[in-house]
């Protein structure tokens, strides 16, 4: 990196002042761009990688480098994210699932010129295996494995206690034994993996820290999986949207992830880009207080209202949120109405609520259920319990820290009252609301889950096994987690799905959730640079910030939107925008400041001479 | 007004004839000063640990959300954290390794909270180091105009001037210089980049790098300048307006010094005292950054990482960096102290 921009440097000086402006003003690539020109992606992100070394970091970001910077066992199809062969070429499952057997390609080199064996493949998961900071990230995905070995060059074997549905997804990227051997289970806490980084992937590291601002990766050229149309991707964080979607604008960057619908507007039939509104794995959800006890002796702690403990009133609850609505006015359509917590990105273990049972925006539905289940309409205009008594007052919690979580509660206190159900909003920070939840102190709170392409992990946090851990709701129910395990055992695909839609079925008709919205993701890119994107789910769904990196693979540099790759590779495209204004631009800026500070100096001279002259 | 008095009694009792008794004193006054200063910085010090433990939220759910984790996973990661120990082995430990100039892991970066510390100190140091310095000479410049020329134009117009910026949201008016001086306006081309503090092809530690940051913190410097102006000009117009009604002017004037001389060399320099205090403490808030303007520029600093740790909460990073913000204030307001017991003598004792 050091000699590369050395280099450049000394190019500039050589050529005048003129190409010295252009590097001052961080321009190399020139209007007129040749062929020769490297093809740089640029990317603007909102938020920093925590750590490049796979075992630590847990941003969204750092996922998407390591993806770069290494491979994994297992990739995920662009379509709907089902296994794919990544560095294992082929695998099978015999002894009623106890045994996995995973057979790793022969023609991956590491970037240090080794190649990589089955043992690099077993050391990776061994040191995940064998406990310790590596395992609190990956960990689970290991669950119920006993042994890894590495029978030869390239089969790896994986020896279980009891089958576990959720192989062969294995996502954790593949680290080479002869460096992170040396690393040990104490420096692997802080170790940065920053410099000299050996990996397989389509990419490699050549400039970035955890926590800065910049990340550059330079592209593998011998890449297995065929090299990317790209030399150099530059990731750019920035810290407010709006100079991101500027930057755009102006051409600074390439490509701009996670921008608001708002801004995504507002840059609709902007000349030179294009926008997408893709369909993110996520749900947001109105959770209610289904029955929090205490974990170790089983008795009820805080206080729940005894309306929300019922799944007939929550049910009909269903019927009183207007999802369309929410939609629009609260996600600024950056979304979808929604129904279970397995989004229907994940097509094959989704469940489609039928039309007799799906909600809709029915207060009238809503208030005949409440009846039916005893809830009836008081003198006062307000329901009350079965014997009697007034319900009293809901405690709606959002988090202050998100205006959706807000909005939404507030619009469900309106639509609660509209069937007679009365209702307060309480905002606050979302830590204090996960201790709240813990001590089951609320009606009904709003919040929201990603969704991982294996459904397992969500399910799970539904079981009664996650009481006071990562449940929420504090749901429990004999029969769902009854499914819960068997789903898991379950190795055939297809009647895993359907125990998967069966344990949809009950949660929705139970209803601990309520959930409200699918998430959508705004990207926006230029289209007279780059094209060829690969939606993730295909079609409708995001280009960048998958699971995998197609994407990255599949681009290619164009000069006008919508070119096809042999148009724009028989016009010699190389992705480069007209920068040139900015080069001069530079020069005029590095001239003003110039100018003020001499001028400063020469004040300060010149005042100082004068007090001089008068003491004299 | 209080201090005023106070000071002309301490006058009446330090009989001015012994001066072994004055020097006594002005050692006192040090030691007093340095005294309290490190009884601050030894609060802070308790107060910091548990400051930050009281906030909502639980680092390793924050940590552990929205991923496939089990309970065993997230043991692991309390050990891994240091969460594990009770709250006073904590402390124990917090104090020994801030005495030994350890300040932990970050729970988010995992690295060594100084190293963070340093890697986002320069940006700071430019950012807001180069706009106060720049907003002091400007604004004490147009505080010593405006007062001089008191009711004229010149004076109405630097004072609105100032009061119009100071009262503008910094991080709007940097939204606005973005978008015509970095993204161009009409005739006004794109003169400077969006964002960041340098280009990704230059090395920073160049020549041309140095010009590349340049370039960069160009926008975001003016912006604080123009919004920290006001402040200065601001109490140096009120100061120098206090100053020039005193005999000593019309003294010197008598002298038949030259009116730019009487106001350089008399009254501005009785004027600056107020004027330092606020510089010099002001110094002290420089290394905590500026959030917002951080945010629009998207400049990685001091400012932005604290905010940031918040959301965890990183302990060790928010320990770290409230302390070094807290020692930075301290020593300005010790260094205020001292400066002003030196340029004004009458405060000694």
């Amino acid at each position: 990196m050091l000699t590369d921009s050395l280099k450049r440097a000394g190019v500039g000086v050589a050529a005048g002042p003129i190409a010295l402006a252009m590097s001052a003003g961080g321009v190399v690539v020139s209007p007129q761009a040749s062929a020769a020109d490297p093809v740089v992606f640029t990317v603007g992100i909102g938020n920093e990688v925590d750590s490049f070394n796979p075992f630590l970091g847990i941003e969204a970001e750092s996922y998407e480098m390591w993806a770069l910077m290494y491979d994994q066992l297992i990739t995920y199809s662009p379509k709907d994210m089902s296994p794919q062969p990544g560095l294992a070429s082929d695998w099978k499952t015999t002894d009623g699932g106890l045994t996995w057997t995973f057979t790793i390609r022969d023609d991956v080199t590491w970037s240090d010129g080794k190649p990589l064996s089955a043992k690099d493949v077993a050391f990776t998961l061994n040191r995940i295996l064998d406990g310790g900071p590596e395992a609190a990230t990956w960990g689970s995905y290991l669950a119920s494995v006993d042994t890894i070995t590495a029978t030869n060059p390239t089969t790896v074997v994986l020896e279980l206690s009891e089958p576990n549905s959720v192989l062969p997804l294995l996502p954790m990227p593949i680290l080479p034994e002869h460096v992170w051997s040396k690393i040990s289970e104490q420096q692997v806490k802080s170790y940065a993996n920053e410099e000299d980084v050996v990996g397989t992937g389509p990419f490699r590291l050549v400039e970035g820290t955890a926590g800065g601002s910049i990340y550059r990766f330079e592209v593998n050229p011998d890449y297995w999986g065929g090299r990317s149309n790209l030399d150099e991707i530059v990731y750019t964080v920035y810290k407010a949207e709006d100079p991101m979607v500027q930057a755009l604008v102006k051409g600074e960057i390439d490509f701009a992830e996670d921008v608001s619908p708002v801004q995504l507007k507002a840059l609709e039939g902007t000349e030179g880009i294009n926008t997408v509104t893709g369909m993110s794995p996520g749900f947001d959800e109105i959770s209610f207080n289904a029955g929090s006890v205490d974990v170790d002796t089983g008795d009820p702690i805080g206080n729940p209202n005894p309306a929300v403990l019922d799944p007939d009133f929550r049910y009909a609850l269903g019927f009183a949120i207007d999802r369309d609505q929410l939609v629009e006015r609260v996600y600024q359509g950056a979304g979808d109405p929604a129904d279970t917590i397995i989004p229907p990105a994940y097509s094959a273990y989704h469940w489609d609520p039928p039309d007799d049972v799906a909600f809709s925006y029915d207060p009238g539905r809503a208030g005949d259920l409440l009846d039916d289940a005893g809830y009836t309409m008081g003198d006062d205009g307000l329901r009350t319990m079965p014997d009697g008594s007034p319900i009293g007052t809901l405690r709606l919690l959002a988090r202050g820290d998100s205006k959706t979580s807000l909005d939404t509660m507030k619009y469900f206190e309106e639509w609660l009252a509209d069937i007679g159900i009365e209702s307060e909003v309480t905002s606050m920070e979302s830590g204090k609301l996960t201790n709240v939840i813990l001590e089951g102190e609320f009606d009904a709170f709003q919040w929201g889950w990603y969704v991982e392409p294996d459904p397992d992990s969500m399910l799970s946090y539904m079981t009664c096994d996650q009481l006071g851990s990562w449940s929420d709701s504090w749901y429990c129910n004999e029969e769902y987690d009854r499914l819960y395990r068997e789903q898991h055992r379950e190795l055939d695909e297809s009647a895993r799905a359907e125990t998967v839609q069966q344990m949809q079925e009950i949660l929705f008709r139970d209803s601990p959730y309520l959930v409200t919205v699918y998430n959508n993701i705004g990207e926006a890119y230029r289209c007279d640079r780059f094209e060829g994107f690969v939606p993730q789910p295909d079609p409708g769904g995001i280009l960048l910030f998958q699971y995998g990196v197609r994407s990255y693979l599949e681009m290619y540099p164009v000069n006008e939107c919508g070119q096809s790759e042999a148009a724009a590779e028989e016009a010699g495209a190389t992705g480069a925008g007209d920068d040139g204004g900015i080069g001069a631009g530079a020069l005029v800026g590095v001239g003003v400041a110039a100018l003020v500070i001499v001028g400063g100096i020469g004040g300060l001279v010149f005042y100082r001479r004068a007090t001089a002259d008068q003491r004299a | 007004m209080s201090s005023q008095t106070s000071t002309l009694v301490a006058e009446a009792e330090g009989e001015p004839g012994r001066p072994g008794k004055r020097r006594a004193g002005r050692w006192r006054y040090v030691g007093s000063k340095v005294l309290g200063s490190t009884g601050a910085l030894l609060f802070v010090l308790v107060f910091n640990f548990f400051l930050f433990r009281v906030i909502p939220g639980d680092p390793v759910r924050t940590l552990a959300r929205n991923r496939l984790v089990s309970d065993e996973q997230v043991d692991e990661l309390t050990r891994t954290l240091g969460l594990e120990e009770p709250l006073p082995q904590q402390f124990l430990t917090y104090l020994k390794n801030t005495f030994t100039g350890e300040f932990g892991l970050s729970f988010r970066y995992r690295q060594p909270v100084g190293d963070i510390l340093l890697d986002r100190l320069w940006p700071t140091l430019l950012l807001v180091g180069t706009s106060t310095l720049l907003a002091t000479v400007i604004g004490i410049y147009l505080g010593m105009v405006a007062a001089w020329n008191r009711g004229k134009v010149v004076d109405h117009m630097s004072t609105g001037f100032s009061l119009t910026l100071y009262s503008m949201p910094e991080w709007w008016l940097g939204l606005v210089l973005l978008a015509v001086f970095a993204v161009g306006a009409g005739p006004i081309p794109g003169l400077f980049p969006t964002g960041g503090l340098h280009s990704t092809d230059v090395d920073p530690s160049s020549f041309m790098g140095g010009l590349d940051t340049a370039w960069h913190l160009t926008l975001p410097v003016i912006t604080l300048t123009l919004a920290y102006l006001a402040e200065y000009a601001l109490v140096m117009r009120s100061s120098l307006l206090d100053e020039m009604g005193q005999d000593y002017l019309t003294t010197a004037r008598a002298k038949g010094l030259r009116d730019v001389y009487v106001r350089r060399r008399h009254a501005a320099r009785n004027a600056l005292l107020p004027t330092t205090t606020l510089v010099v403490l002001n110094l002290g808030f420089v290394v905590s950054g500026a959030i917002t303007i951080e945010t629009v520029f998207s400049i990685p600093g001091l400012g932005l990482l604290t905010t940031e740790a918040m959301d965890v909460p990183d302990y060790p990073l928010l320990q770290g960096t409230f302390l070094f913000f807290s020692v930075a204030v301290i020593l300005a307001n010790l260094a205020a102290n001292l400066l002003y017991s030196w340029l004004d003598p009458r405060v000694r004792t």
